[in-house]
């Protein structure tokens, strides 16, 4: 077991390593020059190349890549003397746009993102599952038609649309909620749970259509499955039946899939986030790509790459500990 | 020369005489139980009309008069900082769905171009991805061994990855360039293992199957089994994956091009004018609501099409 | 056609009528129309007595039981009359036939493996099927759990009853429905194939459980087997079928001396000793 999860973890840490040497890649040779960037409009050729060796954007490939790797775990200093900018710890980079460590930007940012994605994901489960389960429970009646085309429909809608869509009517022409606003929990209550919303909603809705599908399928599998006819045979009472005998087998592949759902949240955040204007790691992320703010944009590919990573390694454990024939080895 | 011959003999060896393993569900049967689904001929409909408006969108822009690109001052009004004259969004007899808010581009003629730009990137990403899906898939799933081990590597990887992120950030380094072409290579890079580890999983099951036992006794090759024994086999999967991977590349086109990566202006795409919308939606929701609904009702009929081709398929092989 | 006949060799116990099968025959709607897997089959299960059903795959035997069990797959409808002790259980509603499963009729089904949830110790699913009928604590349940694994002669039931079906091995499977069942003490047990996937000698010692039960609580039992010499060691009564018909029921005695049906004679004459076979009946079982 624990050499499982050891060369589990191994092969995560050779991912991780992949996934930011790709990155880095691409913006070493595809994008603009940063230099230029920093440098802005009025700038001669002696100062672009001055900004360069001060940040070491001179070096050759390996050795930045290096320096930007070791930056992650021990901190790191751009250019010298007093103009010297030093990046502590977990160092994903330094955008001299901002002039803010990345690490800190995206620290900042994270609360609502973790606030928009996880009332989303409980949202979502909600609706996922029990869409799921009422359309496999009354298979071939209205009910399982009305759930599978809403379903169809959720999972066809863009959530940018959907987003508009609702602010149209909820805000604008119903105002039954105010325009969303960036207050605390702690702040306004009220306020706080109005604003987030209608993201929760956006956020949840293509993931719960989504998830009734799966969740439908599974469970009419599992109840054509032979342990349920001697479940029956038991003479068990239905709602034991299908609460006992059904739900475990049917939602636990949900499991892995809802950590990688979960973990997975920062792209669909970054439609959801520009979209409401919640200043999270997704809109972070928007802003930086039309700033082109290259080195915030890594930390958060490679963020969101280990978070994929982490819950892949995560979900496999906890399977392993949900489904006995994992679990238990044959006596 | 002296090779032609022999390639040649290659190339005349008789196709379709030997009865190959198993029969394919018949076309014409599937086709007659999906149209008996109101679902489908509505998704067939819709799909129809969005192709016909992208193929005659030069002949829209000719008969309305409008060019894509084509600023119209005189129907939007200024003086409320550009919002178009008249009820929903601008619906005129000169501009049958609207104009742009801010400049007056015509909506109906945009839409056109941009369901052309919006098919063609989602059609080109589906035939690379079902090609290299299919014959990568193939060659994993039957041949196995190193071959399968590297493919499968190479899809765990590529599936692990954040993709969204992560294309938006290859496109938002990448020049400006020919941008669909673009869209359609990072698609593409992301799309096909989804198609490939469907197929291995079938053709891991096809290579132990009698006829391709009996083929194989025969003393084909092996190269000659996949194709002509495999493929054919496969040919229900590989269409309804293909036809639900349509939609998720006009969905991911769209929403990238939404995110400001995608198409560039001024050529037109449907997400990139509910991007511009998004500044207007209070006072021109039609802005919005016209894209919007042009892209759910094209991802929606896709999807249900593929829906039903799968439900119908599936059932054909159990029978 | 019905096994009305009086039998000449049959256990001594007060035989009242248990179950009366009348004209039964289970329908399923297909493509191509409805298809009859069981036509018109008729027969009787006295207390305390068993009736082998033979017949070879597909023959509908399963079908027939699930039919008693108002268990038929989606689609699947039974017509005719099943009475249970006198009352009908065709036509009821599922509430009321939760009260006869497990309760009245238990059953042993074909694929022990499948049959079992894989996400529950096997002690966890037999102590719900008692507790579902006699309540009790859950330490009651154990331990008539373990009791009934000890019976099936489950080695070291006591640890074994917190493992998991995977754990077990496919005979081992087998048994522990069969445990389930005797725990439920029904008054009908319907064993579908319970012997098939075990070695002579386990088979022959499952075979003499069923018959200790049956002689302590006087339950019936519809036993079913493609295997003939199976029958003639456990069974008063004989049902063969063949494509869903019926094609020859009577007592054991009649259908192994005196055969009817082209079919069933064909069955006796591929049993390793066809001289005799009821002479086996006589000395084996009793
Ligand atoms: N859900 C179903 N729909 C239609 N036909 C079915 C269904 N289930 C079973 N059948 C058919 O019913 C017939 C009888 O099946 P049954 O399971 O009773 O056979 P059996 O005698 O128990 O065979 P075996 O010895 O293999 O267990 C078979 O021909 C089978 O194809
Ligand atoms: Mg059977």
């Amino acid at each position: 077991m624990a050499i499982t999860i050891l060369r589990r973890l191994l092969a995560a840490v050779g991912v991780l390593l992949l996934i930011s040497l790709f990155t880095f890649m691409i913006f070493f040779w595809l994008s603009p020059d940063p230099a230029v960037q920093i440098c802005g409009k009025t700038c001669t050729p002696e100062r672009i190349d001055q900004i360069r060796s001060q940040l070491g954007l001179d070096l050759p490939f390996w050795q930045q890549y290096w320096q930007f790797l070791s930056g992650i775990f021990t901190g790191r200093t751009y250019g010298e003397g007093a103009a010297a900018i030093t990046c502590a710890a977990p160092c994903l980079g330094f955008s001299f746009q901002t002039n803010e460590s990345v690490t800190d930007m995206i620290v900042a940012r994270m609360p609502v993102s973790v606030t928009l994605a996880v009332g989303a994901a409980a949202l979502w489960l909600l609706a996922g599952i029990g869409g799921g389960l009422l359309s496999a429970v009354k298979q071939g009646t209205g009910w399982d038609r009305a759930v599978m085309t809403t379903a169809l429909a959720g999972i066809s809608l863009p959530n940018y649309f959907v987003a508009l869509l609702l602010q149209y009517l909820l805000v604008v022409q119903l105002r039954w909620l105010p325009f969303p606003q960036s207050v605390t929990f702690t702040e306004d209550p009220l306020l706080w749970f109005q604003s987030y919303l209608m993201p929760w909603l956006v956020l949840a809705f293509g993931y719960a259509a989504m998830y009734s599908r799966i969740v439908r399928t599974n469970v009419i599998d599992t109840l054509g499955q032979n342990f349920m006819r001697t479940a029956k045979a038991k003479g068990l009472d239905a709602p034991v039946v299908l609460r006992r005998h059904a739900l475990r087998p049917s939602l636990t592949p949900v499991v892995t899939l809802f950590g990688m759902d979960f973990a997975g949240l920062l792209g669909g955040a970054l439609i959801t986030e520009t979209v409401f204007g919640l200043n999270g790691v997704g809109k972070l992320t928007a802003d930086s790509i039309a700033k082109n703010d290259q080195p915030v944009i890594m930390g958060v590919t490679l963020l969101a790459a280990a978070l994929v990573v982490v819950a892949n390694i995560l979900v496999d454990v906890t399977y392993t500990y949900l489904d006995p024939r994992v679990r238990v080895k044959s006596a | 020369m002296s090779t032609v011959p022999s390639e040649l003999a290659v190339e005349t060896e008789p196709k379709g005489v030997l009865p190959t393993g198993s029969a394919p569900t018949p076309a014409r049967r599937v086709i007659s139980t999906l149209r008996k689904s109101p679902a489908v001929v509505f998704s067939v409909c819709v799909i129809v009309f969005i192709v016909l408006l992208a193929v005659f969108a030069p002949v829209l822009a000719a008969i309305t008069g409008w060019d894509p690109y084509e600023f119209d001052p005189t129907a939007i009004d200024s003086d409320l900082g550009g919002v178009p004259i008249g009820p929903f969004g601008g619906i005129s007899s000169s501009h049958w769905l609207g104009v742009e808010p801010g400049n007056g581009r015509d909506i109906l003629v945009r839409i056109a171009y941009g369901a052309r730009v919006s098919l063609m990137i989602a059609v080109s990403a589906t035939l690379i991805t079902t090609t290299f899906g299919v014959v990568l898939g193939m060659v994993a799933g039957f041949f196995g061994g190193l071959a399968d081990q590297i493919i499968s590597r190479v899809m765990d990887f590529l599936m692990a990855f954040p993709s969204l992120i992560f294309m938006i950030a290859l496109l938002s380094a990448l020049p400006a360039g020919n941008r669909p072409a673009l869209l359609v290579l990072v698609l593409s890079i992301f799309g096909w293992p989804y198609t490939a580890r469907v197929i291995r999983g079938q053709a891991m099951s096809l290579r132990n199957s009698e006829f391709v036992e009996a083929a194989r006794a025969s003393g084909a090759r092996p190269v000659k089994i996949v194709f002509r024994e495999v493929l054919p086999n496969l040919r229900g999967t590989i269409i309804v994956l293909a036809t639900l991977a349509v939609p998720s590349y006009i969905g991911t086109e769209a929403g990238l091009s939404f995110l400001g990566v995608g198409v560039m202006p001024p050529t037109p795409s449907w997400g990139q004018m509910i991007s511009t919308a998004v500044g207007w939606y209070a006072v021109d929701p039609m802005f919005f609501l016209i894209p919007g609904t042009f892209l759910f009702l094209t991802v929606f009929a896709f999807t249900v099409l593929g829906d039903n081709l799968r439900r119908v398929l599936d059932a054909g092989d159990a029978a | 056609m019905s096994l009305t006949a009086p039998r000449t060799i049959s256990i001594p116990v007060a035989g009242s009528t248990l179950l009366e099968v009348d004209h039964l025959t289970v329908t399923f709607p297909t493509s191509s129309g409805p298809v009859e897997v069981v036509k018109d089959a008729s027969f009787r299960v006295e207390s305390g007595d068993t009736l082998g059903i033979v017949g070879e795959s597909g023959s509908g035997k399963s079908m027939t039981s699930l039919a008693i069990m108002g268990l038929l797959p989606r689609g699947g409808t039974a017509t005719g009359s099943i009475r249970l002790n006198g009352h009908e259980l065709l036509g009821r509603s599922d509430r009321e036939m939760r009260r006869v499963r497990g309760d009245k009729v238990a059953m042993v089904f074909q694929d022990p493996l499948s049959s079992l949830n894989p996400y529950y110790t096997v002690g966890l699913q037999i102590e719900e099927a008692y507790r579902a009928h006699n309540g009790g604590s859950r330490r009651d349940a154990r331990r008539v759990t373990i009791e009934a694994l000890e019976r099936v002669r489950i080695a070291d039931a006591s640890r074994r009853v917190d493992h998991y079906p995977h754990q077990f091995s496919g005979g081992m499977r087998q048994r522990i429905m069969i445990a389930m069942a005797l725990c439920l003490e029904p008054d009908l047990l319907i064993a579908d194939e319970p012997t098939t996937a075990l070695d002579v000698t386990v088979q022959a010692q499952i075979l003499e459980l069923l018959a200790d039960l049956q002689r302590e609580t006087g339950t019936g039992m519809i036993f079913i087997t493609h295997d003939l010499a199976v029958v003639s060691q456990v069974a008063q009564d004989v049902l063969v079928m063949k494509d869903g018909e019926q094609v020859e029921a009577g007592t054991a005695e009649q259908v192994f001396s005196n055969p009817r049906a082209a079919y069933t004679r064909a069955l006796l004459a591929a049993l390793p000793r066809i001289d005799d076979p009821f002479d086996e009946l006589k000395g084996t079982s009793r």
